[in-house]
């Protein structure tokens, strides 16, 4: 393995029990230092991947290596060198946020007292020396994910995992969680990170992989793959939301208009043009001429939606707050209060 | 580091989640308690049945409060395991560049541990009440020690529970399970005195062996008659249980 590659798959296949195909024959690698985005829907096979790299799935076949470590024969060595941030937070409720931490540094490897400094210099890091004593179970969402955070940084790993970090936080706390780790970045740490949110992976990353049903479908840094979108692109809404009629308006601008492509996007037609403000018009002209109504027009920049669009056929919905949602089932078993 | 200081690590945050569930632990003395006013005083004319080994009926029932509160023991820490699933803290420890034995052996000493607290503190509450040890304190730290280890193997049935089902519908419904273990036994009533299906029901229950062990150790002493038969089911069945938790463990955590 290059010494540059933090994380080398090649050939990656992941078949679960019942025949489920998870991840089918993906190859990427990702570089010391790079800030590296899975971006897939629900059910594409981040998690899964992730899962394998940080050992804690069993592949089905390919080839795995992380910090140069073949996930198989060493487990250990691959634990050691990666924080892991996951999805389903897997936090202790009842610890307090203090002594959650200072366990994660022992277990990785820390004398007591390195641990308890470390603890308290993560906490200190992330905002939360003040409730540091408090259990993690009485934490709101966006503490939950800092001091997760904080648990995966306790070792001072050179590679961070981090699923879905933001999912189910209000805008305030994605933001500050993106500082966090652009600073980590900054820092010299090489970040993997699972999204389904365009605005994050375009925000924070520097490489993108999609992924879809398995099948990585594109791979680059997010202006390379906006570029191959190529131009722009004109979003069509017509009144009403009959199918028909968006069926109608797609043949009419497929087959009579200048257009690079026409796809159906969560709220209307996605028209991808060489120029937007000279498409416009003709757009405008031919949808009326065939007596189309128009409600509302716009132009943008390409951006990742329509990079998954043009490879996929299809929008990322994302689905909200499912990272808190096991937390939140577990909540009344344990008799805590509802944060 | 040493499998020794990760096993003390995970078995100290064990038992610290314990302590913060008060509820938990109140509701296992409560359970005790209830035990001995329920069933000792109202049925203590059953002392009056010609061959009943004894004429306390508190101290006869101090042998079956132990074991029962042991072997619900292997329910609740069924669900705390599945708890720690659920939440993906158990995941979490996994991911840790430990030694995967230590996260089983923490959680199984904490359960010894546990058993081993609430043992004592039915032995208090039975003093509190009355009943003699006849087996003097050498007696009362043999009944702790086979609590403990009765405690390591009724925890490794309720891991293997939660293990192999992931549920939370049959992790909480496992003392379904441990319910026969615990009632077809010699609890009220001796061994002679039993007839029928209950009878052989009776003998075939491992739990039983451990029942009488400990409850002889009370209500006569070291009558070695009584005491092996118990010993050798409780080093039999603690192994055969230790051994199946940890082929289910090396299962699940491959």
């Amino acid at each position: 393995m290059p010494d540059e590659n933090m994380v080398e798959v090649g050939d990656l296949v992941k078949i679960y029990p019942g025949g489920t195909r998870a991840v089918s024959n993906i190859d990427f690698s990702v570089s010391k230092g790079d800030f590296f985005g899975f971006l897939g829907p629900n059910g594409a096979g981040k998690t899964t991947t992730m899962k394998i790299l940080a050992t804690l799935l069993k592949k089905t076949s390919g080839v795995v290596t992380v910090a140069g470590r073949d996930v198989d024969s060493e487990p250990k060595a691959v634990r050691r060198s990666i924080g892991f941030a996951m999805q389903e937070v897997g936090l202790d409720d009842l610890a307090a946020g203090r002594d959650f931490l200072r366990l994660q540094g022992v277990l990785y490897g820390l004398s007591a007292r390195e641990s308890r400094r470390r603890a308290d210099d993560l906490l200190e890091l992330v905002g939360l020396t003040s409730v540091a004593g408090r259990r993690v179970g009485t934490y709101s969402g966006g503490m939950r994910r800092r001091v997760d955070l904080a648990g995966a940084l306790m070792h001072s790993p050179d590679l961070l995992f981090l699923d879905e970090p933001t999912v189910g936080l209000d805008p305030q706390s994605r933001l500050t969680m993106w500082e966090h780790l652009d600073n980590l970045n900054a820092g010299g740490v090489t970040i993997l990170l699972t999204t389904q949110m365009m605005e994050e992976a375009d925000r924070l990353c520097r490489s993108i992989a999609i992924i879809d049903q398995g099948r990585i479908v594109a791979e680059g840094s997010p202006q390379s793959l906006k570029a191959d979108v190529g131009g722009d692109v004109v979003q069509v809404v017509l009144e009403g939301a009959d199918d028909a009629l968006y069926a109608k308006a797609e043949d009419a601008l497929r087959q009579r208009a200048r257009v690079d492509a026409v796809n159906r996007a969560d709220h209307g037609l996605a028209v991808t043009v060489k120029d937007g403000s000279a498409a416009v018009p003709a757009i405008v002209g031919l949808l009326h001429d065939d007596g189309i109504p128009v409600a509302n027009l716009s132009v943008a920049r390409p951006s990742l939606d329509d990079v998954f669009l043009k490879h996929t056929g299809r929008t990322i919905r994302v689905e909200e707050a499912t990272g808190d949602e096991v937390g939140e089932m577990m909540r009344p078993l344990m008799g805590l209060k509802k944060r | 580091m040493t499998v020794a200081r990760e096993t003390y690590f995970i078995y100290v945050r064990n038992l610290r989640a314990w302590m913060a569930q008060p509820a938990l632990v109140i509701s296992t003395v409560t359970f005790s308690l209830f035990m001995f006013l329920f069933f000792g005083a109202p049925l203590s004319g059953m002392t009056a049945i010609p061959g009943f080994p004894s004429d306390d009926y508190q101290a006869y029932i101090t042998g079956m409060v132990i074991v029962m509160a042991v072997v619900f023991n292997g329910s609740d820490v069924a669900f705390s395991l599945l708890t720690d699933m659920l939440s993906g803290y158990f995941d979490k420890l996994l991911l840790a560049p430990v030694n995967r034995f230590s996260i089983l052996m923490g959680t199984l000493l904490m359960s010894g541990t546990r058993a081993m607290i609430q043992v004592l503190g039915i032995m208090v509450m039975a003093a509190i009440l009355g009943v003699r040890f006849e087996g003097g304190l050498l007696g009362l730290l043999a009944i702790l020690a086979a609590a403990t280890t009765f405690g390591i193997a009724t925890a490794c049935l309720g891991l293997i529970i939660a293990l192999k089902t992931k549920s939370v519908q049959v992790t909480q419904n496992s003392w379904l399970l441990f319910m026969p273990l615990a009632f077809l036994t010699t609890a009220f009533m001796p061994r002679d005195l039993l007839t029928g299906w209950f009878k052989v029901a009776v003998m075939l229950n491992p739990v039983d062996y451990v029942m009488v062990g400990v409850r002889t150790i009370v209500i006569e002493g070291w009558n070695w008659d009584s005491i092996l038969p118990g010993f050798w089911v409780l080093v039999v069945t603690t192994v055969i249980m230790l051994t199946a938790a940890t082929w289910a463990y090396r299962r699940e955590t491959a």
